[in-house]
């Protein structure tokens, strides 16, 4: 079971290559709320430090916080900074982060979103059946 | 000297096409001027907007040494919520869903560049 997950994640680990070709993204990670990292792709530039559990669990605190503003569930955060802009996806049980360089064009980083969230929610399910735990994925 | 009534005019300026609220508040998350359909509303914005920026700002440093935090975007099913800084303030616009994200960064950015130089002089009154 361990060697299929592998060979699995692999495969959408090489669907991930393909998608750095995007203008300015640096980076994709899937991790789970402890910042634990699933399915990562990532190009030779990025400094270690921005591949941290920090900016998913940060993510994960942040996010929690924003589901309380009275608008609903938070779905999606961007945070731009001098450098980088970070995009970072609601997926729960898991949470995806595309780093890019700052001036990457954010609405292309946005409208990944559908095309993350199905292997997100494939991941999901079979994290959930290797655990035996039932996690609800839809929506 | 600034006029606080002029603040809140601007303010309300930019609460037009599905933009619910504007707030600018302190990095303690009191809201210093706001135009929003309730008070309680606007305090919840203003205390969780803070948090999220101190949060994400901590982080950026921490992880990317000493890169400022410029811009936050905050998507969520029922709302879209924009921050930034001016001054040493923040602020913040609360929008409808049906907002683009693109014209919410635009009004945001604007009002911010607007209020930034009477904001500057304000601050350095404060600081001397």
């Amino acid at each position: 079971m361990g060697e299929e997950l592998q060979s699995f994640l692999d495969k959408l680990l090489l669907r991930h290559v393909s998608l750095v070709k995007i203008d300015g993204l640096k980076a994709i990670t899937i991790t789970d709320q402890d910042g634990v990292i699933l399915i990562k792709s990532v190009l030779n530039d990025v400094p270690p430090r921005m591949l941290e559990p920090a900016i998913s669990t940060t993510f994960a605190a942040v996010s929690e916080q924003a589901s309380k503003l009275g608008l609903k569930k938070n779905k999606s955060i961007v945070s731009l900074y001098e450098l980088y802009q970070i995009v970072q996806f609601n997926h729960s049980p898991l949470i995806t982060t595309l780093i890019a360089d700052s001036n990457a064009n954010t609405g292309v980083l946005l409208d990944l979103e559908n095309e993350l969230k199905d292997i997100t929610d494939t991941i999901a399910v079979a994290l959930s059946e290797r655990h035996g735990i039932s996690i609800n994925v839809s929506g | 000297m600034l006029k606080p009534k002029n603040i809140t005019l601007v303010l309300k300026q930019a609460t037009t096409g599905g933009v619910k609220a504007t707030l600018l508040l302190n990095s303690e998350g009191s809201p210093l001027a706001f135009v929003s359909d309730s008070d309680r509303e606007a305090r919840i914005y203003a205390a969780i907007a803070s948090n999220i920026w101190c949060t994400f700002e901590k982080a950026g440093k921490n992880l990317m040494k000493d890169d400022g935090l410029k811009f936050l975007l905050v998507e969520c099913e029922e709302g879209n919520v924009a921050i930034t800084t001016v001054s040493n303030m923040l602020l913040c616009l609360v929008a409808k869903p049906d907002v683009e994200l693109g014209i919410l960064k635009a009004k945001t950015d604007a009002l911010a560049r607007h209020l930034k130089e009477p904001f500057q002089q304000v601050a350095a009154y404060t600081q001397a």
